[in-house]
């Protein structure tokens, strides 16, 4: 391995030593790197590089993390989010450490955790917040629509001057005190730099997030910073540094499933809410959200009558949640998440008797066995003892949110229930 | 539910530990710590900071006096700074409650700490005073025999109660066994009203454990009071002992200018004038000491004890025997001969050239020219004792340290100058505004040699001991044991770099005659500028002196490059003005609190170098520019090093470039100091990566170093290495294969297997 390291150095140097008149597209692989990521066999052949595994161990303790903490108790969820995303869109963000840029990739996946977010939360809303030459933009107010969002972000793609964390969380903190008490107040930020130029005492701005309940997360782009590690333990959210764009991915999207809730909003809560109904195809009419004369598409306020395009959404006439019954029930299942496979261990289980029922995953009914017919990794579930790939294990936690092992057990029953 | 803490035997000695686990390296250290006392020898340890050393040296030697109840030893733990000390004694006190809680009253042991008056004194009145001299003469005014006997006549006069009380309970002050820290002490003191300084120093000769600072060993004028009384079943344990050879030389090295002298001649013409007075008024008890020193009697005996006004820097022994020559037994003699040592010393302080003699040709142009002997000279300090303590009462009130300051001059060239004739100089330095007179010793040998002798076994350790066959020929002895401990990482959490070459790969170093080279400066520049960029809070930077610093951001301030690193963070300096650098960090700290991140510029051997931590955040990088030697043209250190190739045998360049390094690796090791900690390190100079100068690094520094780069692949390294070290990790390290935190199990795993195969 140093032997290695020792020649990527010296052939480096070379690289370097005439790097004079290299063009830009080089300089891009020189910087990248990726021969560093390659991996010799013990013949001397190269070997793709295989993530799967090392996916699947991420996944593993993500769950592990999470069961841990619900373990014992059923926690209780914040099911109804209030979300500011902030973007940092200082100088910093311009670096090319990330391809094409800082800003462009976070802009990507803004645009997908938002998608996300909504369907997994389709009771909560989002709002966009950027900062830009010291100062603090709201880019939309919060709202429950996707494509508003996402339209406003994708508009203000342009780098410049300081970052300031104070004047950010002071907008966030006015924007967030107006809500509902119900409602969970949450900012997530991405910060691409590494310094925060502020006005005045960010310790106090901070401690005013605490007082009312804002829950602080910060993802680094580039660096552990003190002050951000220090916000997001004052106030209970998660600090992470993303080492590259699949880690920035994998880091967003664990902020879209529902936090567990903050203790003093754990108490049960009536929320008054509207069902209301698709309006007639053809019927024109002027929408409450954009002042537009529509046809057809739209939903009325079962109170006031109003129209609104999107569901969810809160009626700007009467302030009644307007929500659809499908979004209520896709937030179910957070509350009641199916238990951990078990890791089957490759060794031990050659004599087990069951061994026959091993060979296919019963998810996707792919083989389970690895090269030259030797078992290879695979799960199995706790209750019905069906055996799973790695894919089926993640697909199953992450999407689904069923099990199909025993789902099919339980449906011969209620049949033959129907059916006396 | 309360985790266990580890017992485990190491050989015959069953160790306390008062924590749940315990570092491969600490175990080690503990088994080679064993080994030494067993030999009743002197041993030098290095092992980097941040992996507990003091806890693994106190667990290990009173787990040793536990189990030898019938010759218990005695710890006296050497710290550097009050801040240390009271970090020594808050662990001791853990360890000390967990072994009582195991093994009951019988483990029970008395700790105290030894720290000036300053520092223990609880008289408000004392306290008032501003600074270490004048709280020490407060208290004299208020403790001193003569006074006290002065106050039995006269009611007006006002005397500290604390030290009333301590004094009432004669013999019967003790301190309940315990582990006492200075506020203990202090706390201690005031519920009963005895006085903690004076009771602590009562206690010394009692303690199982004493924690104080180096000088209470080293320095022959101190030593001679507090420590004369330690018993020889001693372990000293010196720690952060790196510089040891350097205190050892400050002791008995004095520096005399011209406003000492000034002050040194105010001094005696009040004694002129007291003398006279006395005269008048009780010319008998001018005569009654007299008369004793005739007998040859030693002044010693009725004055020891409570008084210790000026005590004696070395061998006293010699002087007993010997009766006070003539010419200064009487009071107004001896002032004679003190003035026209005074004179002399100004006249020679007024040469313009720089001058070097050594002390034999010192003491006989003195006996030339002013007349006095060099058995005078021997006498002197003594006389000036007993002229202040006996006869004449003198009032305190009198600032006379400038004076003790020449009289230490007078003592040292008396003695040294027969027994070591060639290991002192005196260098007359002339500089554009002051000549200082210096008197320099150039064997730290000479200081420590008493330690060695008289106690059975000396440790010797600190994080950065490389290399480590130095250090005994320096201080001459002979270690039984010698070892340099790797540290065991979780994760690589440090990253040190050698930078050769700037982003146009030209070589940067700060040679004499490269240093002013602009391209050097400009790639200087531009690394910190890149830095800055990418490495959050704080950087912290070295250079190798103030006026080369200086220099250096002049230019960068004209070129813009100070601009373009304030950009990013904020930019502190350090001074030569203690007020002023301190205000520097204590904003430089803020700065990082707050996220606006800072650069702080400092001086490899300033002060911020040696005593100031920049952890965590503060320093997430510290990059050396330059390699730090030592002014070479300094008419000392050639002095010094003449000596040490004369006697030791020691190559200058060899001891160059060890200091240097050594100091180097104090100053980047200022960044990490703990496991959890991560850090980044640039020696910035194409010589580091040369043998000579890249085998003397620490050795748990060399496994990590990443040689001969340039300053696009340093960042690129940086990079990487920040981000790799914001995810979250596995602080036990299972799960990388390696232990990096062993359990009560794998000990007792280990004591069956044996030792050998621990993993690292």
């Amino acid at each position: 391995m140093s032997n290695e390291r020792k020649r990527t150095i010296g052939e480096e140097e070379e690289d370097e030593e005439d790097a004079e008149g290299i063009g830009e597209w080089e300089r891009s692989y020189v910087d990248d790197r990726s021969w560093e990521a390659l991996q010799e066999d013990e013949s001397g052949l190269l070997r793709p590089i295989d993530n799967s595994a090392i996916y699947h161990a991420q996944y593993r303790r993500r769950l592990r993390l999470l069961s841990a903490a619900a373990a014992g108790t059923r926690i209780q969820k914040g099911l109804i989010r209030y979300l500011y995303i902030v973007i940092d869109f200082s100088r910093a963000a311009a670096e090319t450490d990330f391809r094409p840029s800082r800003m462009a990739v976070m802009a990507k996946h803004v645009e997908a955790f938002i998608r996300e977010f909504f369907d997994q939360n389709p009771l909560s809303q989002i709002g966009l917040v950027s900062i830009k030459n010291g100062i603090a933009h709201t880019l939309t107010d919060l709202g429950g629509s996707p494509e508003s969002h996402i339209k406003a972000l994708m508009g203000k793609l342009e780098p410049l001057g300081d970052s300031s964390l104070q004047n950010a969380l002071e907008l966030v903190h006015e924007h967030l005190n107006q809500v509902p008490s119900y409602g969970h107040r949450e900012v997530l930020i991405l910060y691409s730099a590494l310094c925060t130029c502020d006005p005045g005492d960010i310790m106090e701005t901070i401690q005013k997030c605490k007082k009312s309940k804002l829950r602080c997360s910060v993802i680094g782009l580039s660096a552990e910073m003190f002050i951000c590690k220090h916000l997001c333990q004052e106030t209970g959210g998660l600090y992470s540094v993303a080492v590259d764009e699949v880690h920035l991915k994998d880091l967003l999207l664990e902020h879209a499933p529902p936090p567990p809730a903050i203790a003093e909003f754990a108490i049960a809560n009536l929320i008054k809410m509207g069902f209301p109904q698709r309006a007639a195809e053809g019927a024109v009419a002027i929408c409450s959200c954009h002042k537009e004369v529509k046809i057809g598409t739209g939903y009325m306020c079962p109170r006031c009558k109003a129209r609104v395009c999107e569901l969810p959404t809160e009626c700007t006439l009467c302030g009644l949640t307007l929500v659809s019954s499908p979004h209520l029930a896709r937030s179910y299942h957070h509350l009641f998440p199916i238990a951990q496979f078990d890791e089957v261990p490759t060794v031990s289980s050659l004599n087990d008797p069951r061994r026959k029922l091993r060979k296919n995953c019963f998810g996707c009914q792919q083989s389970l066995l690895g090269a030259g017919n030797k078992p290879g990794p695979c799960v199995t579930c706790r209750k019905c003892k069906h055996y799973f790939c790695l894919d089926c294990d993640i697909y199953i936690h992450e999407s689904l949110h069923n099990c199909p092992g025993c789902e099919s057990i339980h449906r011969p029953k209620s049949v033959s229930l129907m059916e006396e | 539910m309360r985790k266990k803490k580890m017992i485990f035997k190491i050989e015959d000695v069953t160790v306390y530990f008062p924590y749940e686990n315990i570092y491969p390296e600490q175990y080690e250290y503990m088994i080679e710590l064993k080994r030494t006392l067993d030999a009743k020898g002197h041993c030098l340890l290095e092992m980097p900071t941040g992996t507990g050393k003091t806890i693994a040296l106190l667990s290990l030697i009173t787990s040793y006096r536990l189990s030898r109840p019938d010759s218990p030893i005695k710890l006296v733990y050497c710290t550097r700074t009050v801040h240390e000390m009271e970090k020594t004694l808050a662990e001791l006190k853990v360890l000390h409650d967990y072994q009582v809680s195991q093994l009951g009253a019988q483990a029970k042991i008395l700790a105290i700490g030894l720290s000036s008056r300053k520092n223990l004194c609880v008289n408000p009145k004392v306290l008032a005073a501003e600074n270490r001299d004048s709280v020490d003469a407060a208290c004299r005014k208020r403790t001193a025999s003569w006074v006290r006997d002065m106050a039995v006549e006269n009611k007006n006069v006002e005397l500290c109660d604390y030290f009333e009380n301590h004094e009432k309970a004669g013999e019967n002050a003790l301190l309940p066994p315990g582990v006492y820290t200075l506020e203990d002490l202090r706390t201690f003191g005031k519920n009963r009203g005895w006085c903690p300084y004076f009771l602590a120093r009562h206690m010394v000769q009692f303690a199982n454990v004493i924690v104080y600072s180096y000088q209470y060993l080293l320095d022959p004028k101190v030593a001679g009071i507090i420590s004369k009384e330690l018993q020889k079943e001693s372990v000293v344990v010196f720690d952060e002992a790196h510089n040891i050879d350097n205190v050892c030389i400050e002791a008995l090295s004095v520096s005399v200018r011209r406003v000492t002298l000034e002050g040194a001649n105010r001094n005696l013409n009040k004694i002129r004038q007291e003398i006279d007075r006395f005269k008048a008024t009780d010319a008998g008890r001018l005569r009654a000491e007299y008369n004793r020193l005739v007998e040859g009697l030693a002044l010693r005996g009725d004055l020891s004890g409570t008084d210790q006004w000026l005590a004696n820097p070395a061998l006293p022994h010699d002087i007993l025997k010997e009766a006070v020559p003539g010419n200064i037994r009487r009071a107004e003699h001896f002032v004679h001969v003190l003035r026209r040592l005074l004179q002399y010393l100004g006249g020679r302080l007024d040469t313009e050239n720089v001058e070097k003699e050594s002390p034999v040709s010192f003491v006989s142009s003195l006996n030339s020219q002013a007349g006095i002997e060099q058995k005078t000279l021997k006498f002197c300090y003594d006389r000036l004792h007993s002229l202040h303590v006996n006869p004449l009462k003198l009032q305190i009130q009198m600032n006379l340290c400038l004076f003790r300051q020449c009289a230490t001059l007078q003592l040292l060239l008396g003695h040294m100058q027969g027994a070591f004739p060639s290991s002192l100089s005196l260098t007359t330095k002339e500089c554009l505004i002051f000549q200082i007179l210096y008197c320099s010793c150039h064997d730290a040998s000479l200081a420590i040699k008493p330690v060695f002798d008289r106690f059975q076994s000396v440790v010797i350790t600190s994080g950065t001991l490389s290399p480590i066959d130095l250090y005994p020929r320096l201080l001459s002895f002979n270690p039984v044991v010698s070892r340099s401990f790797k540290m065991s990482m979780t994760r690589d959490c440090i990253c040190p770099m050698v930078l050769t070459r700037g982003s146009d790969q030209l070589p940067v170093s700060t040679k004499f005659d490269m240093r002013s080279d602009p391209g050097v400066v400009r790639n200087y520049g531009k690394l910190l500028v890149e830095m800055v960029s990418i490495v959050p809070d704080g950087v912290v930077c070295f250079f190798v002196s103030y006026s080369y610093m200086d220099g250096i951001i002049a230019t960068w301030s004209e070129t813009g490059i100070l601009k373009e690193i304030m950009q990013q963070k904020l930019v502190f300096i350090e001074t030569q003005d203690v007020v002023e650098t301190t205000l520097a960090l204590d904003n430089y700290r803020r700065a990082c609190d707050r996220g606006r991140g800072a650069v702080f510029f400092s001086v490899a051997r300033g002060k911020v170098a040696e005593g100031i931590d920049f952890d965590r955040h503060y320093g997430r990088l510290v990059v050396m520019y330059g390699v730090p030697f030592q002014y070479t043209l300094s008419k000392i250190l050639l002095a010094r090093l003449e000596y040490l190739r004369d006697t030791f045998q020691i190559k200058e360049g060899d001891f160059l470039t060890f200091d240097a390094l050594r100091q180097a690796a104090q100053c980047v090791g200022r960044v990490i100091r703990s496991k959890a900690d991560y850090g980044m390190m640039i020696f910035a100079d194409k010589r580091y990566s040369r043998h000579d100068k890249r085998s003397k690094l620490p050795g748990w520094i060399l496994s990590h170093l990443r040689d001969n780069l340039s300053t696009d692949m340093a960042i690129h390294i940086a990079r990487e290495f920040l981000r790799k070290m914001a995810q979250p990790y596995d602080k036990a390290g299972t799960t990388m294969g390696k232990k990096t935190l062993l359990t009560q199990e794998d000990l007792d795993k280990m004591a069956e297997t044996g030792v050998q195969d621990m993993v690292y």
